[in-house]
């Protein structure tokens, strides 16, 4: 009897070292990479949402738009509504290249990337957090803890990044590798925005979070965006990224 | 002949591959309708603060996307435009002098994508083809007439009814444009219209009774009316440049010809003109990119006038014909140089360099601009504040004292709701009479707008 508590004993232990020494080899490089394999998995994504910006007297004003993206780097979103808002679009290409259309004036006007640190119509998030690169290029990650559900890591900017960030501190899950909230310290390293992931769902074979917040702090203001309809993987051609349907 | 019979075939080539297209899955196309209303009073700040401007205009715009690769689009302005212009018992019958209507057709056209080539889309009907990176003040936007009507809007232009065809090839986008029937520019209403054009100085010693002008419109002909356009688009080196040609027409009008005829009382005159649309080849350069996070632009346009010569026939006062140079067919330079910024806290900035303003000729008479604003959103942009905003005019340089005007245009919106904002205005203009906008320093005026999108 002693030797087959011996032995179960033994089996635990090993099992236990097994867990814990394949948790102890995600180095806070690999979980990041494992996050932007979750977050950028779709080849393309053809995305309608919507966004409601709350002010601090929770008074809401919503936004609707068609996004467009393939790979990491291309970006195209028409605005829906409001009326003033509709028709307007914005297309983002790699090397911070990115074009404006204005219906008003029937011109596709370049700007620069001076916009990255303001706000996407109005909402919380910024052009900058709209980008849809992938985490490992901008930000050196360092593993801070773990806790029962999720890995807590601090990214740093890499040398030569251009950020309005100091640094975030993300929350992984650890089941999926899905960030589910994300704190933004300005450059002063004060806690400025906040953004949470909700309703993590699986569509497909690709995990989406179909409801997320960004919380400006200063401004006790904050953004909910929706995703109301996705699709993923229709093989959108690179032609669409382009000025051409820009303006359509 | 040849180019009507090259512009019929290639009409019925449009209608034979268009058919086909219309007509597919059309049983699945919506109408959407979308627009504004928009009012617009301005009051003068001198003299007895009259009304100058009154506006109430309706925008309607339509599209249908009956299938992937078509789509109409049109625009419609429903106005009522000015003031009640009546002067006698009579005209109070008449609605157009009691509350006076205007109806602008800006744009209707049909696009096809993809048409006869992946590759190739095309435009037909009435619509606007902007051209140039410049903000508002664009050297190579020569194709639609400029609609000067509200000199402050600067940058409208009329629709026109034409053709434009777009190839895409890997990075390069080609244009090519043609309208067929030459329109001429609107001039800006009640004192602004003087401010553009050339002024006359009599004779010494004579006054003038009347003055009478005939303009000469181009012949209807595909030679003398037609305007044509091409453009190649390209990015390089994360820069977007493009290269222009337009052979066209100066859209606004030019003396060709003045006679003076002397009254019967001595010393006074009459005086009829004659004015013309000058041909106008026009070759375009323009290039937007960021230079360390600045947007930056620059827009040129080299203009190959027509030689125009102007006849003066003094011969009724004996002092017989003279026969100066109206517009030499010396090339000339329009350009601008703008860049703009955005700060972190929403504050923008915009300035422009402009050489050569809309209505200027020949490159002894371009004068130099300086455009430049600024815009703050505060309260979740329920408030934009315009605190800087105008321009400054140098006429000559040597002498700036005497040779400059100043305009300044603060301005505050209020955003209430979702789709209406409520603006109000000021335009504050200091200057010599020898420039262009110091002629108009006394029409300081204020204003009130209201927008409202559905």
């Amino acid at each position: 009897m002693k030797k087959i508590i011996l032995f179960c004993l033994m089996n635990v232990m090993v099992f236990a070292w097994q867990v814990w020494a394949q948790e102890k080899q995600f180095t806070g490089s690999q979980i990041l990479e494992k996050v932007d394999d979750v977050v950028n998995a779709p080849r393309d994504q053809e995305l309608k949402i919507k966004l409601i910006l709350i002010d601090k007297d929770n008074k809401e004003k919503i936004r609707e738009l068609q996004m467009l993206q393939k790979d990491s780097d291309k970006r195209l979103a028409k605005f829906l509504s409001p009326a003033d808002h509709k028709g307007i679009g914005t297309l983002s290409l790699p090397y911070d290249i990115m074009y404006l259309y204005l219906p008003a004036f029937k011109k596709v006007r370049r700007i620069a990337s001076h916009v990255k640190n303001t706000k996407f119509a109005g909402t919380d998030f910024t052009y900058e957090d709209m980008e849809a690169k992938r985490y490992s290029e901008k930000w050196i990650p360092e593993l801070l803890k773990r806790d029962e559900n999720h890995y807590i890591l601090q990214l740093k900017p890499k040398k030569d990044v251009k950020t309005d960030y100091s640094k975030l501190i993300m929350w992984v899950r650890a089941d999926n590798f899905y960030p589910t909230r994300i704190e933004h310290y300005d450059r002063a390293g004060k806690l400025y925005k906040v953004m949470t992931r909700e309703k993590i769902e699986k569509v497909g074979e690709y995990w989406i979070s179909k409801e997320s917040e960004m919380e400006d702090l200063k401004a006790k203001h904050k953004t909910k965006m929706i995703i109301v309809d996705a699709k993923f993987d229709s093989k959108l051609s690179d032609e669409i990224f382009t000025e051409r349907y820009l303006s359509r | 002949m040849h180019r009507v019979f090259l512009l019929t075939v290639i009409g019925l080539l449009l209608l034979c591959f268009s058919c086909p297209l219309l007509s597919q899955e059309s049983s699945g196309s919506e109408v959407k309708w979308n627009g504004y209303l928009q009012t617009d009073n301005r009051l003068r700040l001198k003299g007895d603060n009259d009304f100058s401007w009154q506006e109430y205009r309706l925008d309607l715009k339509t599209e249908v996307k009956p299938v992937e690769k078509a789509k109409f689009y049109s625009e419609v302005w429903l106005r009522s435009l000015g003031f009640p212009t009546v002067q006698n018992s009579a005209d109070l019958v008449d609605k157009n002098i009691v509350s006076p209507l205007n109806l602008d057709f800006r744009e209707a056209y049909v696009d096809l994508y993809g048409f006869l080539f992946n590759n190739l889309d095309i435009r037909i009907g009435r619509q606007r083809i902007a051209w140039g990176t410049a903000d508002k003040l664009n050297p190579t936007d020569n194709l639609n007439p400029d609609d000067l009507e509200d000199i402050w809007d600067f940058g409208r232009r009329l629709g026109s009814d034409g053709l434009k065809a777009s190839y895409y090839l890997k990075d390069y986008t080609f244009s090519l444009i043609y309208i067929p029937i030459f329109t001429p520019a609107v001039l800006p209403r009640g004192d602004w219209a003087s401010a553009l054009l050339p002024s006359m100085e009599l004779p010494a010693g004579l006054t003038l009774r009347n003055l009478t002008d005939a303009i000469t419109m181009p012949k209807n002909n595909p030679k003398e009316s037609s305007i044509s356009g091409v453009k190649i688009s390209k990015n390089s080196f994360g820069y977007d440049f493009s290269f222009s040609y337009v052979y066209g027409r100066d859209d606004l009008p030019l003396t060709r010809k003045i006679t003076f005829t002397p009254t019967i009382t001595p010393g006074e005159i009459d005086i009829a003109s004659e004015l013309i649309y000058p041909r106008m080849n026009i070759a375009g350069i323009d290039i937007a990119g960021a230079i360390a996070n600045v947007g930056v632009w620059a827009e040129a346009g080299v203009f190959f006038p027509e030689k125009i010569m102007m006849t003066t026939d003094l011969s009724a006062l004996g002092m017989g014909i003279q026969e100066p140079v109206a517009l030499d067919d010396k090339p000339y330079v329009k350009y601008v140089l703008g860049a703009d910024y955005t700060f972190k806290n929403g504050v923008y900035i915009n300035g422009q360099y402009l050489h050569g303003f809309i209505h200027e000729r020949g490159e002894d008479n371009l004068e130099d601009y300086l455009m430049f604003g600024m815009d703050w959103k505060f309260f979740d942009e329920k408030l934009k504040i315009i605190p800087v905003g105008g321009g400054i005019e140098i006429k000559d340089f040597k002498d700036i004292e005497n040779n400059y005007a100043l305009i300044l245009s603060p301005e505050i919106t209020y955003c209430p709701v979702d789709n209406a904002e409520i603006t109000l205005g000021t335009r504050f203009i200091d200057g010599k009479n020898t420039t262009t906008f110091g002629k108009l320093k006394d029409n300081d005026e204020m204003y009130f707008k209201m927008k409202y999108s559905f």
